[in-house]
This record gives C-alpha cells, sequence and structure tokens, in this order.
C-alpha cells in the first residue's frame, strides 16, 4: 500500500493542491494571516501525519520542487531591474537604510536569542529572518542552521510586517513614503510589499527594492560574523 | 518554444552561478550570485528582459509555492521547537519592529542630510 507514496508525483501533486487551497482561501478571506504559504505547510504536514506517510516519501517530490528555489532567487534581479530608475534617483537613502535595517534585524535577533540563551544552531536559523526565504536559506544552511524553522521564521515575520505596516508607520510617525516602503521591505521583505503596493505605489516599488538589497546585504554582513 | 528558450537562459544562469560558487575563495550563496549575474546581464544588454519576463513572472508570482517542502521538513523538527515556540515568536516580534524603526529613521536622516547639503550648496552664505 506504501508503495503509491514512492513517487516523486504524490509530493509535487501534494504541494499542489495544498498551495491552491491556500491561495482560494487567502482570497476569500484577504487577511495576511491566511498566508498561503502557511496554509499549504499545515495542509501537507497534516496529510502526512494523518496517513503516517514518511517525510522522504514526500522529499521525492519535494526535491524537485526545491529544484527551482535558485532559479526564482535569480530572477528577483529581474524585480530589481524594472525599478531601476527608481533606484537611481533614490540610491543613497536607499542603500543607507537598507544597510541600517538589515544591521538592525540581524542585531536584534542575535542579541534576543544570546538573552533567551537559545543554542547556536537556533541563532544561525533565525539570524536572517527579516530577507527573502531563499536568501535566508543559503544564509542560514551552510552556517549550520535548521533550515525549516528559517522558513517558518521568515514567513512568520513577513506576516508580523504586512499585518502591523501601517501601525508602525502610525507609531514611528513615517510620513515619507520612501522610508517608510523601504522599512516594510528590510523588515517584512516580500509578504510585507504585497501590503506595500496597497499602500501606494512609491511605497510597493521601494519595498520590493529592499528585498533585493537588503538579501545582498545580509548575505555581506554574515560572511563577515558568522 | 519562446517558454522553453527562457527557461534554458534562467537554468544557464543558475548553473553558471554554481560553477562561480565554486570558483570563488569565499562561501557565497549561488542563489545570490544567480541573481547578481543576471542583474549585471540586464544592466548590460547582454540579456533584454524580454528574453526572460514570462519565466521570471512565473517564478516570481509562484515564488511562495516552492517553499513548502523547506517548510513542511518542520515536521522533523518538532521536538526542538517545542521548548521554544514562545522565544521564537517574541524574537521575531521585536527584531521586526526594531528592524522597521531603524530603517525608516536612517533613511528619514539620509534624506535630511542630503537636502541639508543641497541646500548649503546653494546658498553657502546660510551656515
Amino acid at each position: 500500500m506504501s508503495e503509491i507514496f514512492e513517487t516523486p508525483y504524490f509530493g509535487v501533486a501534494l504541494s499542489v493542491i495544498a498551495f491552491w487551497i491556500g491561495v482560494k482561501l487567502n482570497r476569500k478571506l484577504k487577511t495576511p494571516v491566511c498566508n498561503p504559504l502557511i496554509i499549504a505547510i499545515v495542509l501537507v504536514s497534516a496529510v502526512l501525519l494523518i496517513f503516517r506517510i514518511p517525510y522522504e516519501s514526500y522529499d521525492q517530490g519535494g526535491e524537485i520542487i526545491n529544484m527551482f528555489l535558485a532559479p526564482a532567487t535569480a530572477c528577483l534581479a529581474v524585480a530589481v531591474y524594472t525599478k531601476l530608475q527608481i533606484l537611481k534617483e533614490y540610491a543613497l537613502p536607499i542603500f543607507v537604510g537598507c544597510a541600517a535595517g538589515s544591521a538592525a534585524s540581524m542585531g536584534s535577533v542575535y542579541l534576543l536569542c544570546r538573552l533567551f540563551g537559545l543554542d547556536e544552531s537556533l541563532t544561525v536559523s533565525l539570524i536572517p529572518k527579516s530577507v527573502t526565504t531563499p536568501i535566508a536559506v543559503s544564509i542560514a544552511e551552510p552556517a549550520g542552521g535548521m533550515v525549516p524553522v528559517t522558513v517558518v521564521a521568515v514567513i512568520f515575520t513577513g506576516i508580523l510586517g504586512g499585518i502591523f505596516a501601517p501601525l508602525l508607520i502610525r507609531i514611528f510617525r513615517v510620513s515619507d513614503p520612501v522610508a517608510a516602503g523601504l522599512a516594510i521591505g528590510a523588515s517584512s521583505h516580500a509578504v510585507g510589499t504585497s501590503k506595500a503596493i496597497e499602500l501606494g505605489e512609491v511605497e510597493g516599488a521601494m519595498s520590493g527594492l529592499a528585498i533585493g538589497i537588503c538579501g545582498i546585504i545580509t548575505v555581506l554582513f554574515s560572511m563577515i560574523v558568522l | 518554444m519562446k517558454i522553453i528558450k527562457q527557461i534554458g537562459i534562467v537554468f544557464s544562469v543558475c548553473w553558471l552561478s554554481v560553477l562561480v560558487e565554486k570558483i570563488l575563495p569565499f562561501a557565497f550563496p549561488a542563489s545570490v550570485i544567480g541573481m547578481i549575474l543576471l542583474f549585471v546581464c540586464l544592466v548590460s544588454g547582454a540579456l533584454k528582459i524580454e528574453h526572460i519576463q514570462e519565466k521570471a513572472d512565473f517564478l516570481l508570482e509562484n515564488m511562495a509555492f516552492f517553499f513548502i517542502p523547506a517548510g513542511v521538513s518542520i515536521i522533523n523538527y518538532f521536538d526542538v521547537l517545542k521548548s521554544t515556540w514562545l522565544q521564537l515568536i517574541v524574537i521575531c516580534v521585536i527584531s521586526t519592529v526594531v528592524t522597521f524603526a531603524v530603517t525608516a529613521w536612517s533613511v528619514r536622516l539620509t534624506v535630511k542630510l542630503l537636502a541639508g547639503r543641497r541646500e548649503k550648496g546653494g546658498k553657502p552664505e546660510n551656515e
């Protein structure tokens, strides 16, 4: 019976169905809490646990999906390239903001991990959590982090940004849309950016730029400290 | 054929970036090398955006999907998370707020300094 799961088709099909349900639910409920990726992860995990399907069987398909991560990351370049004009116009504020934000993110995570007495592996898994998932994973993995912890922390951070961005803009009195967009992108990558796009065109463009630039800056910083 | 060609271009860039990663004397993630490589190709005109537009849109729009397997492997880590999930949530919340504030303030400061310098350059007698 269990051999019907011993094919890559099973993992790919299950993932696609779960993601499709996630996207549908997200469209219907229209809240960042119902993130399609989170819904899909919960659904797939539930199916595997309930039907006692070994993770290794699912991962035969999972590995094929994983193969697309590097090409997807590379294509972030296209997202930056289409905003080249606005990047040139605000070059200095963008680079200063992204560098300061990346340093603040990594520094605050490190200090808090020390404060809570978390071990090395968890700390490394969390340090890149404010950048987009593919880059965060490629920082955490070689440094000895736990990839799934990184993935979940990154998504959770993104959802936080998506929900609280308008509130944070008010609390910190950010009137400049350039500053608001960069702050959203630097703190909560792509999930936050979808909120930034709703706030305005400049906010959306800046937030999208911050994803790629903070990603590269965080890689550079992590080469120094990890 | 158009889509096949685009897939070929994007995958070639990724393959090249793995090659570069092997050659580099320090550890730098291949996926980010691919991103920089693709960006350089676009800016230099070696590649036109039309050459990869559809494939890039497909990957970017469905980015979240490709992370499902990575996320699902969390079921192998339940033991670790059982004792630390609360700390992890607190860390994520605090550092997200800190990152937001620091970025917003440093951008505001930079914009202000730039404006100040421009003004100073315009009317030097004021300062």
